[in-house]
């Protein structure tokens, strides 16, 4: 699937739900809706003042129209407009490129779907939206399907997200399988709790990696390592395993609460729309907190 | 059974290590990636798990490996006995004529002789007993290995002579080593003495032999009054048992079949063969029923067939006049069965001849009556008519002393009635004879009674008076009718008996041989048989012979039995002339004896038994794949599926196409079934060939072509029927024919076609009579030839000519003037094997090719079958198409 197919697909997953509007956590920082005017003179569109000419202004920003008007120069100034950004990020991982013969997607292809979908309807909440990655530039309007190239061309990374500039209070969407090591994940969500930033973490499974619907001498080899496993009797082995993943499961939820993170768990054989609906509620303004 | 390389089965031994080895070795796992492998890491199970090969698997592996292990050391069922000795082996065959009946079993024999010497590494050395095609004497071969030797066997054909035992003895002299004998079980005459101890005295020897000679011999039948005697000859044999002969014309087919049946110990049994005369003429040979032998067969020449009969009347003048002389009546009565010649005695009697007929003449005394009465000794048959001149002058010629002068029946100065005759005895040569009750006699001579009168009487008047009598006089017979050979003495002559009397009379007589003059010039072989009694080209040892050496001569290689001479003289030789008297030859002194019959041919076990562990091990594979999860059900399914397809495409072969089960739902074009696979082959594919066009260049849409069986299947749903004629089909029934007949009638059109038209003249011998048997019943209307203006040649294409495969020939419809069936013709003729031109093979070529040739023949042969199409389709709408330069002309005035 091209990334613009893939874009379009997600526009039309996103158009189903209402706008998504990000509540701002911090009275500061943050605005309620989506276009939030600052009051204040500043980058944006809207009018705000004329102000006289003053020595140093760059003759550029002279208002002639305005100016027409009266003996003195004024310039135009816009008011400063600060919409909440929102970071989305995919595990782009060999495990991601992966799946069962019980699953019709990849895991990774049902990240990016996702990923796509939200910020669609972040986007038209006026959120501005970017890739977690190094020098990713924002986006918001119609962007996109600017989005879904950078999308595309943004590297595979090696199941957690890297060191990347991030706006303070910025949110964070984190999509992958999340089954690296639990220590590895508390440090890269430490880390970002540390910005600080907050956001929501979504653990997309195979369903065979939720069943371990196999039977017999199986050996499991490892997607892109060197690990393996020789499993005499699958059937055997299959409730330990369920814990065990349970066990990932619940130490990852434990992580995000922590971190002031949301967790939810979606499985490529179940609708996209499920996990969807979740990240809504898991991003939609709370009540009481407006 | 036994195990030709008993040694491998110790192998059998290391099964145990087999076993436990498979149970120790766990199957292998079955790989699958999967991302969440750390979780796996260090797990264990909570179950047992079962790593061992199931028990049941671990059996079809052993068993799969014992199969192997005992096919390996090469079983052979139904071996026989080892051959006596060591070293090189001779196997001496007898291939005499005795040997043809149960050729096969002897071959079979020979193979297992062969067989057993390979199984031992031993040579064999290959010695024929009769002389070879070209007269070269039995000679032992070199010693080779049995495996050059099988062509050789297979090469060998029985001979139509006896075996030469003194040069099969000659020959064994040289050998020393283990003797294997296949017998024909007869002596062959008296060197079999030292034949015998020749063979002893080779070394050991294994003789395989029926317990008494199965050969029958045919001798050459004797020719009686009324019949053929065939005799059948045989070696001794305890039992009572019978032989049926068959009495075949010079066409194969059978005229009697006859059964004589031998006592038990007898060696000859005869068995009379009664036919008229028409059917004794053809007869061109007698053969054991079942025994394909050169002596089995007797084969009769000219002597058992010519009957010459010679006329002489006592009035040459008047004798040839119409309705009142005598040669009149007896021209008429004996030409059916008898070569008639007429002329005066002495010419008569310098020619062979069978039957001399006297009428009213009486024989002088002196040269005339020597020469009559010697060739009457000699086996003639005479045949005389009484009259005046013999009632007034009996001659000595007579069967029965006659009183002077005739006797009066009736008329004015009698006062008996004309007399009837008697019902001829049985036993008589007229026995069986109705007699009309109007033939009566009016005149006749009396034969002075005696006490031998009843005795040479073979027809009497109801008053008891003789009306033929008759005497044998050294190996002929004089036969007197008391009565004349015309009208004046009674009515004998003018009625249907007087034709049968004569006839049976004929067939008294002796046939005549040819002059065997002992200087003729020699005959040369015409026409031979082969050791099986098939009729061939003679070989070329074959030689002439002269006539009279034909008497003498036993059948040899330079002179195969056979027909000899030219067509007018033709002579046998019968292998049964003079061949030594049959008898059953003793086993050989000191040999082992096996039953010939007993002797199966030994069986490898071991390609059977290494199929069927590969069979085994291919079962393994699957379950062993089902066990480690690779072979899915979906998987395993298709396979199954796939298998069957396969075996059920395998098992199916070649087939016509069966008519659809409900035709009437498309169109279909039809072929007729003839039962010939290859002719039907063609119908199918040249008409699938031709749909397929159809379909491609016009609105028709036709479905597969189908076979159908006239007479059994609905011909209505079909629009054509495609008939190719094939000599080597059943003829139509009657049913098929009605069909046909009932299709035409309503509207169908059949195309026969018999393949052998213009350019392809004579590649289908026999179709022409085949179609004129088949075509009998068929309601064809009058037909003409096809023209280019015909509705069929304007019917798509513009065709100037119709080539099939074959081109140039002139194909036929219904005459154009016959309104029937709306002027469409209902049927096609033509010889251009269209089928074969249309027909496309499984890859799309055209597999035959045409003839004369080029692209454009088979485009023309293509569009010929579209016009076809349509003309079946469509009828004469297209006929219109005929008349439109004068409909312009008309449109334009």
């Amino acid at each position: 699937m091209t990334q613009a197919a893939s874009a379009r697909r997600a526009e039309a997953l996103g158009s189903r739900l209402p706008p998504l509007l990000v509540a701002a956590e911090r009275v500061a920082a943050t605005v309620a809706q989506g276009v939030h005017g600052r009051r204040r003179v500043g980058q944006g569109d809207s009018f705000w003042q004329f102000r006289p000419f003053v020595d140093g202004d760059s003759a550029a920003r002279i208002d002639w129209r305005q100016s027409a008007r009266s003996d003195r120069h004024f310039i135009r100034e816009t008011e400063w407009e600060a919409a909440q950004t929102v970071a989305l990020w995919r595990d782009g991982g060999p495990s991601m490129h992966w799946r069962s013969r019980h699953a019709t997607t990849e895991k990774c292809e049902r990240a990016e779907l996702l990923l796509l979908a939200l910020a669609s309807l972040l986007l038209r909440g006026g959120e501005r939206v970017r890739l977690m990655t190094p020098g990713a530039r924002s986006v918001a309007g119609r962007g996109l399907d600017r989005l879904a190239e950078q999308l595309g061309e943004m590297a595979d990374g090696d199941g957690m997200p890297g060191e990347t500039a991030l706006p303070r209070h910025a949110r964070v969407v984190l999509i992958g399988d999340m089954l690296a090591p639990l220590e590895q994940i508390r440090a890269t969500i430490g880390r970002l709790a540390a910005i600080p930033v907050s956001g929501h973490m979504v653990q997309v499974l195979d369903p065979a990696e939720a069943l371990l619907p196999y039977s017999g001498r199986v050996r499991f080899e490892g997607v892109g390592g060197g690990l393996s496993a020789l499993i005499p009797r699958v059937e055997g082995v299959r409730d330990a395993y369920a814990k065990r993943l349970a066990e990932q499961q619940a130490g990852l939820a434990a992580i995000c609460a922590a971190a002031g993170f949301g967790f939810s768990v979606h499985r490529t054989d179940h609708p996209p729309e499920a996990a969807l609906l979740a990240l809504y509620t898991a991003l939609a303004p709370q009540a009481g907190r407006r | 059974m036994i195990f030709a390389s008993p040694w491998l089965l110790l192998a059998l031994a290391g099964l145990p290590l087999l076993w436990w080895l498979l149970r120790v070795t766990p199957p292998s796992p079955r790989q699958e990636s999967f991302p969440a492998v750390r979780l796996l890491l260090g797990l264990h199970a909570n179950a047992e798990t079962p790593a061992r090969t199931p028990w049941w698997l671990l059996a079809l592996r052993m068993a799969a490996a014992a199969l192997v292990i005992v096919g390996l050391a090469r079983p052979v069922l139904d071996a026989g006995t080892a051959l006596p000795g060591a070293g090189p082996v001779l196997l001496v065959i007898d291939d005499g004529w005795a040997a043809a009946p149960d050729w096969a079993a002897r071959m079979r024999a020979a193979g297992g002789v062969i067989d057993r010497a390979e199984r031992d590494g031993r040579t064999v050395a290959l010695l024929t007993t009769a002389p070879g095609m070209l007269g070269d004497a039995p000679l032992a071969g070199p010693a080779s290995p049995p495996a050059e030797l099988r062509p050789r066997l297979a090469a060998l054909r029985p001979k139509p002579w006896n075996s030469d035992r003194k040069a099969a003895a000659s020959a064994l002299t040289g050998w020393h080593g283990a003797v294997a004998y296949i017998a024909d079980g007869l002596t062959d005459g008296a060197a079999w003495d030292g034949f015998a101890t020749a063979m002893a005295g080779a070394g050991p020897v294994i003789e395989l032999r029926d317990a008494v000679a199965p050969a029958r011999l045919m001798a050459p039948p004797r020719a009686e009054a009324d019949r053929l005697v065939a005799r059948v000859i045989q070696a001794p044999r305890a039992s009572a048992e019978a032989a049926a002969v068959l009495a075949q014309a010079g066409d194969g087919r059978t005229l009697a079949r006859v059964v004589a049946a031998f006592p038990p110990g007898a060696t000859s049994a005869e068995a009379p063969i009664r036919l008229p005369p028409e059917l004794r003429n053809r007869l061109a040979r007698l053969a054991i029923e079942g025994a394909a032998s050169a002596g089995a067969v007797a084969l009769l020449d000219e002597r058992w067939r010519r009957r010459p009969a010679g006329l002489l009347a006592g009035d040459a003048v008047t004798a040839d006049a119409p309705l009142t002389g005598e040669l009149f009546y007896l021209r008429r009565a004996l030409d059916p069965s008898a070569e008639l010649r007429t002329g005066d005695l002495a010419s008569l009697l310098s020619r062979e001849l069978s039957v001399l007929v006297l009428a009213d003449h009486v024989v002088a005394d002196g040269p005339e009556h020597d020469a009559i009465a010697s060739w009457v000794a000699k086996g003639g048959l005479l045949i005389r008519f009484a009259g005046p001149r013999t009632a007034e002058h009996p001659d000595s010629l007579l069967p029965v002393k006659l009183l002077a002068g005739d006797r009066r029946l009736g008329g004015a100065m009698s006062w008996s009635q004309p007399a009837s005759l008697a019902p001829f005895p049985p036993g008589g040569p007229f026995a069986g004879l109705d007699v009309p009750p109007d033939v009566k006699v009016t005149r006749q001579v009396l034969a002075e009674p005696g006490a031998h009168l009843a005795a040479a009487t073979w027809a009497r008047l109801t008053d008891g008076t003789p009306l033929v009598t008759q005497a044998s006089r050294g190996a002929g017979r004089v036969v007197l009718f008391h009565v004349t050979a015309n009208a004046d003495w009674s009515d004998l002559a003018l009625s249907g008996l007087f034709v049968d009397m004569l006839r049976r009379m004929v067939d008294l007589s002796v046939g005549v041989a040819g002059a065997d003059a002992p200087d003729g010039p020699p005959l040369a072989p015409v026409e031979t048989m082969d050791g099986f009694g098939q009729m061939g080209a003679p070989p070329a040892g074959a030689g002439p012979v002269t006539a009279r050496a034909l008497a003498t001569e036993a059948a040899s290689p330079r002179h195969p039995p056979g027909f000899y001479g030219p067509e007018s003289g033709r002579r046998v030789l019968n292998l049964a002339t003079n061949l030594p008297k049959l008898e059953p030859s003793p086993a050989i002194a000191g040999g082992t004896v096996e039953a010939l019959g007993g002797v199966t041919p030994e069986r490898a076990l071991a390609p059977w038994l290494l199929a069927a562990a590969l069979a085994l091990l291919a079962m393994d594979l699957l379950l062993s794949l089902r066990l480690r999860g690779l072979l899915r059900p979906a998987a395993a399914s298709r396979a199954l599926m796939l298998a069957s397809m396969l075996a059920s495409m395998l098992a199916s072969g070649p087939t016509h196409a069966a008519p659809p089960a409900n035709p009437g739902l498309a169109t279909h074009l039809a072929y007729v079934v003839t039962g010939d696979a290859q002719v039907d082959g063609v119908s199918r594919a040249g008409l699938a060939g031709l749909s397929e066009y159809v379909n491609r260049r016009t609105a028709t849409a036709l479905a597969e072509p189908a076979g159908v069986a006239p007479g059994q299947d609905d011909l209505s749903f079909y629009p054509l029927l495609y008939w190719p004629i094939s000599p080597s089909a059943a003829p139509p029934s009657g049913a098929a024919i009605a069909a046909m007949n009932d299709y035409m009638a309503h509207g169908g059109i059949i195309v026969i076609d018999t393949r052998d038209g213009g350019s392809g003249a004579g590649f289908a011998p026999g179709t022409e009579d085949a179609l004129e048997q088949f075509g009998r019943g068929l309601a064809v209307p009058t037909l003409a030839a096809l023209t280019p203006a015909h509705v069929l040649a304007r019917a798509f294409y513009l065709l100037p000519e119709f080539p099939g495969r074959y081109a140039g020939d002139t194909v036929w419809v219904q005459r154009d003037e016959d309104r029937t069936n709306d002027s469409v013709s209902p049927v096609i003729i033509g010889g251009h094997d269209w089928a074969a031109a249309w027909a496309v093979d499984g890859q799309g070529n055209n597999p035959y090719a045409t003839i004369p040739g080029g692209a454009r023949q088979r485009t023309l042969a293509y569009r010929f079958g579209v016009n076809l199409v349509m003309y079946a389709l469509t009828g004469n709408y297209k006929g219109d198409q005929v008349h439109v330069p004068a409909l312009l002309e008309r449109l334009g005035q």
